[in-house]
């Protein structure tokens, strides 16, 4: 019918030439080059194609044009909503620092009856009034949990071996349930325990709150066990009884496990997953040593080395990805939180991984002795001597903590988007700041990354998730919904 | 398929009585206030008293039995299947009928006007620049009679929004007479684009209302082929994210045919990245009426030829958390893994089943053919 | 980046030279810091060039010498796409940053 106009009339507009759009570059392997905008969309591409696109010589009959455009890479004449699209997406990404401070850390003794050698606490033993959490500094952390304009509020038990002051960490839940009353928050209760002095009354009070437990899992009996030593050398049994335990009487899906490598678990990832599968896990995070606490003293980290860390991990994904295939869904919760940022618009809450940096805005740790932190790792640092993310105490105000210099001048400096070599890097939209690493391995907020074992060891891992999404249409799917999790 | 327009037999023909809309009922105990304003719907002949209108089915020699004051109209046997709280359109001097509400049947959908600002290449219902604001004022009159426990009510065209106000009104209108009762809306959503209009819809606090809109690709240019207009997706976009900003529901759809079908992953993407927060996506198979048979060259492929694209595209929302529906595919031409997505989905005066659909096991969660289909269809039907 | 007097201690020089009215200086400093964890770079401009002496820190294997020299090379001419792109594409960044952050939000 000649009333209707071909396509190539709609088309008209690109006649004209493209315009860019903000975007960074960077290879991907020997052959491609990866591109990435302003909220970590991306595509891959030969790098003729690049210089092409780059130089306004990219034909919009060229196949990668269509998906140029369609990604928001280029603006053409027939459109501008991309412009709309890409600052809507950009708000999605920065929502989350709106309702900032949403996981909150009791460390309630530094007593435990483990001696882990990667442990980046000092362990105690005994003494109870010592190094443990007084009613005061708990009841003032409460209030300072109060203060956080998050509407979901995380508090999570640790320690030492929390379960070893049950009698406070009681009175902490009790009392914020209380409060939150009148508040009525979305509040959650974590307790990060080890599972070996787990008894019939910490279940019960664990049912009755419905608090969730998180404990290690280092992988099979003899690994688990050197890396986790105590008294009768028994963790992995008591470990394992543990869960059971909880799985019976708090529910299949209250217990989770963290891993820690070590030098001795490099060889043996499969073996980890595979206990892990056997325990009925559905998920494993595979995380590196950090260079904190214990792990340095004891030389651990002398005998690790990155490349065979990404060896490790790699090994781990692939073998997990195979899993999945055949039928036993399980996923990776490093990967799963990367690629929520490569697949998705938004922004998972991680701390490790976030920038702004996840200290002070994603997280506050409570020590047992009142200090105040500004994440995890700040606590670690600190017992090594260095105080430099230490924020006050809980007799300081709310404000005055999250205001103080001392969380936003690394903050500032360390945002990923405005500091050298990250401000080029295509992968940045993926990665975080990390000022405390940085701090601790450089002494420097920002950390030079050319020199960065986070910076190498998280672009290693971008990578190897791109090239395995590139490669297999049903990899990319699993990916997917990982990522949206 | 249910016949909705006829000529009956009027009991007095050049009668000056403008049209009416009314109401059928077939309970004869009905109170006699009620009668004043409804029509009673006689199958044996029978004539309860204080009826404005009487119905007949069967026969027009019952027209000399009603009373004086009463108008009445006697229809052709394509109108048996008429029953108790169906609304019809009756024009007394000629006899002319017009059904415009079927009770029984599930899908209920109502065309606002046959004016439009796109042309699409698919079109079913090819516009019309005809001035029908008398479409609007018979809806106005219909809501009120329609039986308040009905699930669900469409408004489609033509284009809605080229109505302004009055579809502000209208839908108002449902909220106030039809609380239980849902809206969904078709529409090309251009008009949102300006913010004022899309608040005024928030406004009403309708209980369950939703914009059907259609993107058929993410890239401007090919959508904009396939609606014929310039600038269209743009104004889609914008219109969209006016709507959610107010938080109305909103469903994307698209039809797909061969201008539509190669990129169906890429526009699964783009929802999935750029539009995540709508509240469905469903896919809808090619209808042979209206504009489709004069584009057919352009327009058909066979939907087994598509099932890849299809199965990419649906798999990739699902996974991104997406409702994702399918309407309009025969299951034997789908592909397994799309089944739990595909739909009962054609209304009722519409579906039909070829020959090669006897003995399908498949057929009664089978959503059938259009009876247009008859025109063209894939070749790969076959019983399950 | 300027070097002491004494760089003997460093392993064999290599130069590379870059025309001024080509790349801007801005691209090699910053192609020097991606790769200062293998390479030394020290960069004198003349009139209508600017000259760079290239050390590696390692400086035993020939071959991954020529490796990294190359690298340069092709990441000062990355960094100066990367330049040109972040000109040419400021006002969008600027547009969408501000309409991503703006209180009415993105369309009128």
């Amino acid at each position: 019918m000649s009333k209707f106009a071909p396509l190539a009339q709609f088309s008209r507009g690109q006649e004209s030439g493209y315009k860019l759009l903000p975007f960074k570059f960077d290879a991907l392997d020997e052959d491609r080059w990866l591109v990435t905008n302003l909220v970590g969309e991306f595509h891959v591409l030969p790098r003729q194609t690049l210089e092409n696109f780059i130089h306004h010589e990219l034909s919009p009959n060229a196949p990668d044009y269509c998906a140029l455009k369609s990604k928001h890479f280029l603006i053409d004449g027939d459109s501008d909503v991309a412009l709309d699209l890409l600052a809507l997406k950009t708000r999605t990404r920065y929502q989350r620092l709106a309702n900032f401070t949403g996981l909150h850390l009791f460390v309630i003794t530094l007593r435990c009856e483990h001696s882990c050698p990667y442990c980046q606490v000092s362990r105690q033993n005994d003494d109870k009034t010592q190094f443990d959490m007084s009613e005061e500094v708990a009841d003032r952390a409460l209030d300072l949990v109060f203060h956080s304009p998050s509407p979901n509020i995380k508090i999570e038990f640790q320690g030492g071996e929390p379960l070893l002051n049950f009698g406070r960490l009681r009175q902490v839940v009790l009392r914020a349930k209380d409060r939150n009353r009148s508040k009525q928050k979305n509040l959650a209760f974590v307790i990060a325990t080890n599972l070996a002095v787990l008894s019939d009354d910490v279940l019960a009070f664990c049912r009755e709150h419905d608090i969730h437990i998180s404990t290690s899992l280092d992988g099979p009996e003899d690994l688990h066990n050197r890396n986790r030593p105590r008294p009768g050398n028994d963790s992995y049994q008591r470990t394992i009884a543990g869960i059971r335990r909880v799985r019976e009487t708090l529910g299949r899906d209250r217990v989770s496990a963290v891993m820690t490598a070590t030098a001795g678990s490099l060889a043996r990832v499969r073996e980890i997953i595979d206990e892990y599968v056997a325990t009925g896990f559905h998920g494993i995070f595979l995380r590196p040593l950090s260079p904190y606490g214990f792990a340095v003293k004891t030389k651990w980290i002398a005998a690790y080395d990155q490349q065979a860390w990404l060896r490790f991990y790699f090994e781990g994904l692939d073998y997990i990805i195979d899993l999945n295939k055949r039928g036993y869904p399980f996923r990776e919760f490093y990967a799963a939180t990367i690629l929520a940022k490569m697949l998705t618009p938004f922004q998972p809450g991680f701390v490790d991984l976030m920038s702004p940096a996840g200290i002070g805005i994603g997280a506050l740790v409570y020590n047992y002795d009142g200090s105040v932190y500004a994440s995890d790792e700040s606590r670690m640092l600190a017992e090594m001597g260095d105080e430099t993310f230490r924020l006050g105490t809980v007799r300081d105000s709310y404000e005055a903590l999250i205001t103080s210099e001392k969380l936003l001048d690394p903050l500032e400096q360390s945002f990923a988007a405005s500091v050298p070599m990250c401000v080029d890097c295509a992968f940045e939209p993926y990665c975080g700041a990390d000022p405390v690493y940085h701090h601790a391995t450089q002494r420097d907020f920002v950390g030079r990354k050319p020199e960065s074992g986070f910076c190498s060891r998280n672009i290693a891992i971008f990578r190897g998730l791109m090239t395995r999404m590139e490669a297999d249409a049903d990899t990319r799917h699993l990916f997917t919904r990982w990522a949206n999790r | 398929m249910l016949a909705r327009r006829g000529t009956g037999y009027p009991v007095r023909k050049g009668d000056a009585e403008a049209p009416r809309i009314v109401r059928l009922t077939t309970d004869s105990h009905r109170p006699f206030p009620e009668r004043q304003s409804e029509a009673y719907l006689s199958r044996d002949g029978e004539v309860p008293l204080g009826f404005a209108w009487y119905v007949f089915l069967g026969g027009k020699d019952n027209l000399r039995r009603i009373p004086a004051e009463a108008h009445g109209i006697a229809l052709p046997d394509e109108f048996t299947y008429l029953g108790d709280g169906d609304i019809l359109r009756l024009s007394s001097d000629r006899g002319n009928i017009t059904a415009l509400f079927i009770r029984s049947v599930r899908h209920h959908s109502f065309l606002l006007t046959e004016r439009c600002n796109h042309y699409c290449l698919m079109c079913s219902q090819p516009p019309r620049d005809v001035d029908d604001d008398w479409i609007m004022d018979d809806i106005m009159a219909t809501i009120p009679l329609i039986d308040p426990t009905t699930h669900e009510i469409g408004f489609t065209g033509g284009e809605p929004t080229l109505l302004g106000d009055r579809l502000v009104r209208l839908v108002d209108q449902c909220r106030a007479l039809l609380p239980k009762t849902g809206v969904h809306v078709l529409t090309n959503g251009r008009a949102f684009a300006d913010q004022a209009y899309a608040a005024k819809f928030a406004a009403i606090r309708h209980h369950d209302l939703m914009f059907g809109i259609p993107i058929y690709s993410d890239l401007a240019d090919r959508h904009d082929y396939v609606v014929q207009a310039q600038g269209a997706f743009d104004e889609t976009i914008r219109g969209i994210l006016n709507l959610k900003r107010h938080r109305v529901p909103v469903e994307i759809r698209m039809v797909i045919h061969k201008q539509t079908y190669e990129r169906l992953p890429d526009l699964a993407r783009f929802i999935a990245r750029n539009l995540t927060f709508v509240d469905q996506v469903v896919f809808m198979g090619l209808e042979m009426t209206g504009f489709t048979r004069a584009n057919l060259d352009t327009l058909w492929i066979d939907p087994v030829n598509y099932q890849t694209q299809l199965a990419e595209a649906v798999r990739l929302l699902a996974a991104s958390r997406m409702k994702v529906s399918i309407y309009n595919h025969q299951l034997c031409i789908t592909d397994r893994s799309l089944w739990p997505y595909a739909k009962r989905s054609i209304s009722d005066w519409k579906n039909e089943y070829m020959a090669e659909c006897k003995g399908c096991s498949a057929r009664s969660e089978c959503a059938g053919f259009f009876s247009s289909a008859k025109f063209r269809h894939s070749s790969h039907i076959h019983a399950i | 980046m300027v070097l002491s007097e004494d760089d003997s201690d460093l392993g064999a020089e290599r130069r590379v030279t870059f025309a001024r009215d080509i790349f801007d200086v801005e691209a090699i400093k910053r192609a020097a810091y991606r790769l200062s964890g293998y390479l030394v770079v020290d960069i004198q401009a003349t009139e209508h060039e600017y000259h760079c002496r290239l050390f590696a820190l390692d400086s035993t294997n020939v071959d991954a010498i020529d490796a990294l020299i190359n690298r340069f090379r092709g990441e000062v001419l990355d960094q100066d796409l990367r330049i040109r792109i972040a000109k040419e594409t400021e006002a969008y960044r600027n547009l969408i940053l501000s309409l991503a952050f703006s209180k009415t939000g993105v369309t009128g």
